[in-house]
């Protein structure tokens, strides 16, 4: 028995599903951390990225140049839609809610009439490791490094910088923040930003696995809205990071039996546990913690 | 002796690292009118929310009219005879002030008897509140708005009210008469634990006084007995 | 229970006196009269547009009168299409399938709603995850029908059929009574006038006003008697039944369901009827859905491909500019026109 060998896939498995949940939901949770709105035009601006990618690349350029292209064109295309649409609901999170999913109506449809049903597709990268039956994509693994990066990065930006710590109060305290100088507007701005271009970068990412349509964010949604509604808004990387996790345990193990689709059905049913006996998500119970050893010291 | 409608026994909350609740022990005879007072951040509407139900208790035990409500749910609290207003006054903004009186009249209780219909009304009388009035609630004077929420709450016939900081914002004459109203609803035997600031007020109408700092109940008595201690002093002006 | 005429009559939805009862009755006898003056092609589209009243209704009393968002209704109107199909379908020359088949869906989307509602409302969860949570279950849904096209994919004798959905789904009949064209439109208008007229009366009622304290100040509510939970819990299941009974008309109507009903298009659908005729008010959703629905028919059939993206725009639009809705923001206008001292009415909060 190659013992070994089922480890390594069954590792290899956990921390593809993992990087998956989270690139898909890490642009949504930045958003809803802040401003407490849930961007339904999400899984269009995934598109969107992969719709960039998929230009450059047809174009000649490299998969990572395409990927950084889609980064750049759907903040820029985000920045614009939170100055026209979206600031105008901070505060009403319903009403933010089916607005963006009217904006997603418009981008989707919008999209099919302008670009047409298909795009070209992009090849996952070659290459993989050979470990006896068993085979790791250089791709996956990538995705994975590359979700982990994201997450430091953010990481670093939210505890290590200025504007992070600024980002920070306002997620706490807006009006507090405003009367300490920060200009809570441009951090709403910024942060709406960051989060549309990651999900055009998510987007553009994970382009390779499926065919680009107009109606490609769909699929991507629904994992990113229940890694969303476990991780919960308290701690936006603890949540992200820990739901993320959290989920790919049940996802891994059903997904291999019992099929994708059960896979993610699976998902739903402990999203739906989860939030019955943690009502704020994961990251409030995070949180809970991280306070009482700041309190313990 | 008269008994105890409400006895709370070592309750304890935490929130993250701060202890808002620290083992707080203490009975509420019937038809009494007791008054809560201790400086800012001393506990005292963490305690309301905790006799309501809204949060989880950590440790503790509460009952009330003899039965164990501890692990009650709110709404049920109320149906069993507790009142809450809140301190950030909560009336039903956007609609009218009939509205606003007819919501607790379609109370599960059904018909509430003589004791609760008589003070209710009286409570309208004197707070002046018309039940056909069609004014959006948001629009009235602040003081009316927080007779309002009185006036909504003894619809409910409860039999032990609940009042947090309910002069907050009033003008001198306002708050006379609300301690005039009080005095009166505790006269027919409605038992009344109000927290309070305004010590003019507190003095109009508490009978026995409790004081709470740190999430402790830190002194008890009267009203004369409690600020003459110079420790009860020490601690509004910070030096405890 | 109050005396009916004034529930009917109450302030809760647009409308009252004589000279509005007047009025309704001489639209509802234009309905009753279309066979003088439509096609039988023509009732039939009008039967559509009537149809999804009642689920349009539904989402109206669970958003615009208790707060609560739930972005798929149409999981419920699938559920009962696809369970009346498999039931009736089965059935086929017993003159009860069709009976049959609808109370199944009806009770199969109530016990759906009742279990998913269980978790969601008893769990105190934030504002924001309902929305989300009934999406992700009516994608799930779509999923899961679209990929049922094998042969072993069939409950009895019916056939689910995958992305290309159930077909040959019969007609409704009572007795040996079967209701096509004319009688089916009579069926659909008259589901719809009973609906609108039940909801038009829950909403005057003393739960009607719970209902509005709810979306107003659920603690306030809670504190002051209420269970909200277990009455939000309730309004969610009957939406899904009002949803249902939409679900029930659709197949008994064009006969065949595909999986593309219970998707993310279908979805926004019912959303956007509510959100531009004015959530807050019932008789203004029933005129928004069946403008929109006329209107959706009048861009796809002419071949215009941009109807779903004017569609979206539109809702952008209204929601930006017309928050209220346009039916009330409409009738607001009148209002003011009228009797300029009246107290204002209820504001929107987002």
């Amino acid at each position: 028995m190659d013992v070994i060998g089922v480890v390594a896939s069954v590792v290899y498995q956990f921390c593809t599903n993992a990087a998956f949940l989270l690139l898909c939901a890490l642009g949504l949770i930045i958003i809803l951390g802040m401003m407490n709105i849930i961007n339904l035009a999400h899984g269009e601006l995934m598109m969107m990225g992969a719709y960039a990618a998929s230009a450059s690349y047809s174009r000649g350029a490299p998969f990572w140049l395409a990927a950084i292209i889609a980064f750049v064109a759907v903040g820029i295309f985000g920045a614009v839609l939170e100055a026209t649409i979206v600031r105008r609901f901070y505060g009403r999170e319903l009403g933010a809610l089916v607005v963006t999913w009217g904006v997603s109506l418009v981008l989707s449809q919008g999209f099919l009439l302008l670009f047409g049903p298909f795009m070209p597709p992009i090849q996952i990268p070659e290459g993989n490791i050979a470990l006896g039956q068993y085979s790791f994509s250089y791709y996956w693994i990538s995705m994975f490094l590359i979700a982990a990066l994201l997450v430091a990065a953010l990481w670093w930006i939210y505890n290590r910088t200025d504007i992070g710590l600024q980002a920070r109060a306002t997620m706490q305290n807006p009006a507090m923040a405003r009367a300490l100088g920060v200009d809570t507007r441009r951090i709403y701005m910024m942060t709406f930003t960051l989060g549309a271009a990651l999900a055009g970068l998510s987007g553009a990412l994970l382009a390779p696995t499926t065919s680009i349509m107009p109606f490609m964010g769909q699929q991507f949604v629904a994992p990113a809205f229940i890694t969303v509604v476990v991780g919960g808004a308290t701690n936006v990387i603890a949540g992200a990071v820990g739901s993320s996790l959290l989920l790919s345990l049940v996802k891994t193990p059903v997904g291999f039996f019992l099929g994708a689709f059960l896979g993610t059905v699976a998902l739903l049913l402990a999203a739906l546990i989860i939030i019955r006996l943690l009502p704020d998500g994961i990251s409030a119970a995070i949180q809970r913690r991280l306070d009482l050893r700041h309190r313990m010291r | 002796m008269t008994e105890a409608i409400l006895s709370i026994d070592g309750l304890k909350k935490q929130f993250g690292g701060v202890v808002a609740t620290d083992n707080v022990t203490l009975d509420v005879a019937a038809g009494d009118l007791q008054c809560i007072i201790g400086p800012n951040g001393a506990g005292k509407s963490t305690f309301f929310a905790l006799l309501c139900g809204l949060h989880e208790l950590d440790g503790g035990g509460i009952v009330f009219k003899g039965k164990d409500i501890t692990r009650m749910l709110p709404s049920r609290r109320v149906r069993e005879g507790l009142g809450l207003t809140f301190q950030t006054n909560r009336v039903f903004g956007s609609l009218s002030v009939r509205q606003n009186l007819e919501i607790p009249l379609a109370s599960i209780r059904g018909e509430r008897g003589i004791l609760a219909e008589d003070r209710y009304r009286m409570a309208l009388e004197r707070f002046d509140l018309d039940r056909q009035d069609e004014t959006q609630a948001a629009n009235i004077p602040h003081h009316k708005r927080q007779w309002l929420e009185i006036a909504m709450v003894l619809a409910g016939g409860p039999d032990l009210l609940l009042l947090d900081e309910p002069t907050a914002g009033m003008a001198p004459e306002e708050t006379g008469n609300t301690a005039a109203v009080l005095r009166d609803l505790n006269r027919t035997g409605l038992t009344i634990l109000v927290v309070e600031h305004d010590m003019a007020f507190v003095r109009k109408i508490a009978r026995r006084v409790t004081v709470l700092h740190q999430g402790r109940v830190f002194a008890d008595g009267t009203i004369d007995e409690v600020t003459a201690r110079q420790d009860v002093r020490d601690i509004y002006l910070g030096r405890r | 229970m109050a005396n009916p005429f004034s529930l009917l009559n109450g302030p809760e939805d647009l409308g009252r006196g004589p000279v509005f009862w007047g009025g309704a009755a001489i639209v509802v006898a234009l309905f009753l009269a279309v066979p003088l003056y439509l096609s039988d092609f023509a009732a039939y589209n009008v039967s559509y547009y009537l149809l999804n009243i009642p689920m349009a209704l539904g989402l109206c009393l669970l958003w615009g009168y208790c707060g609560v968002l739930s972005f798929g209704q149409v999981a419920y109107f699938g559920i009962a299409g696809y369970a009346y199909g498999v039931i009736a379908g089965n059935f086929v020359g017993h003159s009860w399938g069709p009976m049959l088949g609808s109370l199944g869906g009806l009770v199969m989307a109530a016990i759906v709603a009742a279990v998913f509602g269980y978790f969601v409302f008893f769990a105190r969860v934030q504002i924001w995850i309902l929305p989300i949570l009934t999406l992700v279950l009516t994608l799930l849904l779509e999923t899961f029908l679209g990929q049922t096209a094998g042969y072993q994919w069939r409950v009895g004798v019916v056939q689910l059929g995958g992305y290309n959905g159930m077909t040959g789904i019969p007609a409704f009949q009572i007795g040996d009574f079967v209701f096509s064209g004319y009688s089916f439109f009579y069926l659909a208008l008259g589901l719809a006038l009973v609906c609108y007229l039940a909801c038009r009366m829950l909403v005057n009622s003393r739960h009607g006003k719970v209902m509005l304290a709810i979306r107003e100040d659920a603690l306030r509510t809670e504190m002051l008697g209420y269970d909200i939970r277990v009455r939000q819990w309730l309004v969610f299941v009957l939406a899904a039944l009002l949803a249902a009974l939409s679900g029930l008309l659709y197949v008994q109507w064009g006969n065949y369901i595909t999986p593309s009903q219970v998707g993310l298009l279908s979805a926004a659908l019912p959303v956007i009827w509510v959100a531009v005729g004015g959530r807050e008010k019932l008789l203004a959703v029933v005129i928004g859905t069946y403008a929109l629905n006329w209107l959706n028919y009048q861009l796809s059939s002419s071949g215009n491909q941009y109807a779903l993206v004017i569609i979206g725009a539109l809702l952008v639009i209204v929601m930006v500019f017309f928050p209220r809705g346009l039916v009330v923001s409409l009738a607001d206008l009148a209002g003011r026109r009228s009797a300029p001292s009246e107290a204002s009415t209820a504001r929107v909060r987002g």
